[in-house]
């Protein structure tokens, strides 16, 4: 099987090899959009390698739909980056990174030795951030991200990467509070063997025990696995208040199913990708009631700024711009940019030095939550929300200052 | 005691499973010599069409046997006619690179089609049977383990009694001499693979309810053929169901009693199982592993 799958990742690199020659012969930047004829002095240049290609296609989309629904309202309605008493006009320049981490690698070089950005926006996935970021901070150019939520970005030590939304190992943090609030005493753990999940997992063992939960047991899995029996019989036999887990969208199915299958009734079931999804529900059907799952953001969140409004007034927006509702990549993309933004003209200045120092300083909310930046670069202000499935619909139940929804704890009662 | 009796019956209901997916990569490769790689994709598009038929039709997964069956038999048989005929006779590696490339096809036909989105079907035969204190037996895959022995017992009744099936048999024993004794070798060529299409569309029937199922969910799939037709000998249809109880014990015996990375070992497992095998008994655990031509 691995010979195989080399084979085929051979074809598609010759195939994207082939591509990327014929995009460098031509030196095509892929859309850049003029800036609005303004009264501005001038233009401040962002850089953002996301994909339009590749496996990260879809997100890739709903990145760059964010960071230019910012730059349409920033240029147009809001008439321009405030820096001092002057306005600047704000120009993104746009490449495809081909979903690849090397080709991301070469872009942002691109972006900063021969298009002169000012900053950089991140590309979508954290493996591309792992690689876009290392680039960044190289030439000392700062990087805005909001779509690589791995802890392993943020503890290298470097000066010039800034997360906004909130990280892997914070993913489960505010569910389970809710749920040590709830009642809840025990926990059972099982992760996909992955970066990601892995650092999900470290960081619900983390918070469980923070918030006097006792964990039970903790079991990894491979990637692609098709059968979680066994680790469903020994943590039923464990009879645990919460089941946490998850990778992958399919894992999220085969727990599911695989409970139901052997008896295994927690009161609470976090299932970390997957239940937020619309089709989580529509292919489990009733058997996905009760299930609970974080999420970076959801319009019936009751954030609110001063740019965009509430986070349902943002979604209205995009959804006027695009024709389709907002992703929570879409969402946290504009926020990427708009906190940029507001560091900018906090600081008063386009000098990267006093734009570093004032998204450390920065301490605000927009509506896409708390932005506050540690001094690793995460956003340590920002909880992360959780929904749960209740009679087939995604409500939002936590945290509870912006839930539209209760909690339902313990499950069949 | 409970444990064990439980990690039993869950290793014996996956390997159930196991053995149906095993089953016609197994007879295609007994008679025609062909190793077919598409084999775990054949599988998918059973799922799929399951799928559908629950989806947009509302029917009960097990039901779509009617579909599937009919289906997969006349997709197997162009194939066979179109594409596997005419690199039978060529060496191995002939046949290998064509059943990647029309596995490779199949998988991102069908991701274009219905997106990479896993899928789950649902069916009413669904929950558990308590059994005692801690041993419970999953409904559904109880029908799939039976679906599994009718589907042997079949195949099995099949080749050993009727004309057809004799004509399979004398096709994998001896080419040249069926032909001689009027057997026409072509016809039986293609009634078998599309036969083998069936079953792997039947096994992609019985998984859709149990597994998530997606477009590029075949190779894994066609991995575990592979490792249970070279244990349990060619063509050899009790091999491939003991080959499959044995590679699903394993699997769940290694998941349930190693602590914290079990899953993960008993994945390795199956494969340190094969080695073992190929080194051990080179002829497979039941009897002879016929050499392939």
């Amino acid at each position: 099987m691995h010979t195989r799958r080399s084979r085929r990742g051979l074809s598609a690199t010759l195939a994207i090899m082939t591509f990327t020659g014929a995009t460098v012969a031509t030196g095509s930047a892929i859309a850049t959009t003029e800036p609005a004829a303004g009264e501005c002095a001038g233009t401040i240049r962002f850089g953002a390698a996301v994909s339009e290609t590749g496996r990260y296609e879809r997100e890739g989309k709903d990145t760059r739909e964010g960071y230019q629904l910012w730059e349409e309202w920033v240029n147009g309605e809001y008439g321009g980056i405030k820096v001092g008493d002057e306005c600047y006009n704000a120009e993104v320049i746009y490449y495809d990174d081909e979903s690849d981490a090397d080709r991301v690698a070469n872009l942002t070089e691109r972006l900063i030795t021969e298009d002169e950005v000012d900053f950089l926006l991140g590309p979508y996935a954290s493996d591309l951030t792992m690689g876009a970021s290392a680039i960044a901070e190289q030439h000392g150019v700062i990087m805005v991200e909001g779509n690589g939520a791995s802890e392993a970005i943020f503890e290298r030590g470097f000066k010039n990467v800034f997360g906004v939304l909130t990280p892997g190992g914070d993913y489960t943090k505010s569910a389970l509070e809710a749920l040590a609030a709830a009642g809840a005493e025990t926990v059972v753990i099982a992760y996909e063997d992955a970066a990601f999940p892995t650092s999900v997992a470290e960081g619900a063992e983390r918070w469980a025990e923070e918030f006097g939960l006792e964990v039970l047991a903790t079991e990894s899995y491979p990637e692609g696995v098709t059968d979680v029996s066994a680790i469903m019989t020994n943590f039923r036999d464990l009879d645990p208040d919460v089941f946490i887990g998850g990778g992958h969208f399919n894992d999220a199915l085969l727990f599911v199913r695989g409970a139901e299958e052997l008896g295994f009734e927690p009161d609470a079931m976090i299932i970390t990708v997957g239940p937020s999804n619309p089709d989580f529900v529509a292919e489990l059907g009733d058997s996905a009631n009760g299930v609970i799952g974080p999420t970076q953001w959801e319009r019936e969140m009751t954030w609110e700024d001063e740019y965009f409004g509430t986070a349902e007034e943002y979604a209205a927006r995009y959804e006027e711009a695009y024709g389709h509702e907002p992703t929570y990549q879409a969402a946290e993309s504009t926020a990427t940019a708009l906190t940029l933004q507001i560091a900018i003209e906090q600081a008063g200045s386009i000098e990267t030095d006093a734009v570093r120092q004032a998204l450390l300083d920065l301490d605000v909310t927009t509506f896409y939550g708390p932005i506050n930046f540690d001094d690793t670069g995460k956003n340590a202000a920002k909880p992360m929300g959780f929904i749960q499935i209740q009679d087939g619909e995604i409500r939002l139940v936590g945290p509870a200052e912006v839930a539209d929804a209760e909690l339902q704890y313990p499950l069949g009662e | 005691m409970t444990r064990l009796l439980q990690a039993t019956i869950n290793g014996v209901m996956l390997g159930g499973f196991y053995a149906v997916v095993a089953l016609g990569f197994s007879l295609v490769w007994g008679v025609l010599g062909v190793i077919n790689l598409a084999h775990g994709e054949l599988v998918m598009l059973g799922a799929y069409i399951t799928w559908v038929m629950s989806r947009d039709y509302g029917w009960e997964p097990f039901l779509a046997a009617i579909v599937v069956a009919p289906v997969m038999f006349v997709f197997g048989y162009v194939l066979q006619r179109v594409l596997i005929n005419r690199v039978i006779d060529k060496p191995h590696l002939t046949s290998l690179l064509v059943t990647y490339g029309l596995a490779i096809i199949i998988g991102n036909a069908v991701k274009l089609k219905y997106d990479a989105t896993p899928r789950s079907v649902t069916t009413a035969l669904r929950g558990f049977w308590p059994l005692g204190d801690d041993i419970t037996v999953p409904v559904t895959k109880f029908w799939v383990l039976v679906s599994a022995l009718v589907l042997m017992t079949s195949l099995w009744a099949f080749l050993r009694w009727t004309r057809l099936g004799a004509s399979i048999r004398a096709a994998s024993q001896n080419r040249e001499a069926a032909k001689i004794v009027g057997i026409e070798i072509g016809r039986v060529y293609a009634l078998t693979f599309a036969l083998g299409a069936v079953l792997a569309g039947f096994a992609g029937l019985l998984a859709s309810p149990i597994q998530p199922i997606f477009p590029l969910m075949g190779p894994v799939l066609t991995l575990k053929s592979f490792v249970i037709v070279a244990m349990a000998g060619l063509g050899r249809i009790d091999g491939v169901f003991y080959g499959g109880i044995l590679l699903g014990l394993v699997e769940v015996y290694a998941a349930t009693y190693v602590p914290e990375v079990g899953t993960n070992v008993g994945v390795i497992s199956s494969f340190v199982l094969l080695v073992a095998v190929l080194v051990l008994r080179p002829q497979g655990l039941f009897r002879g592993l016929k050499a392939a031509r």
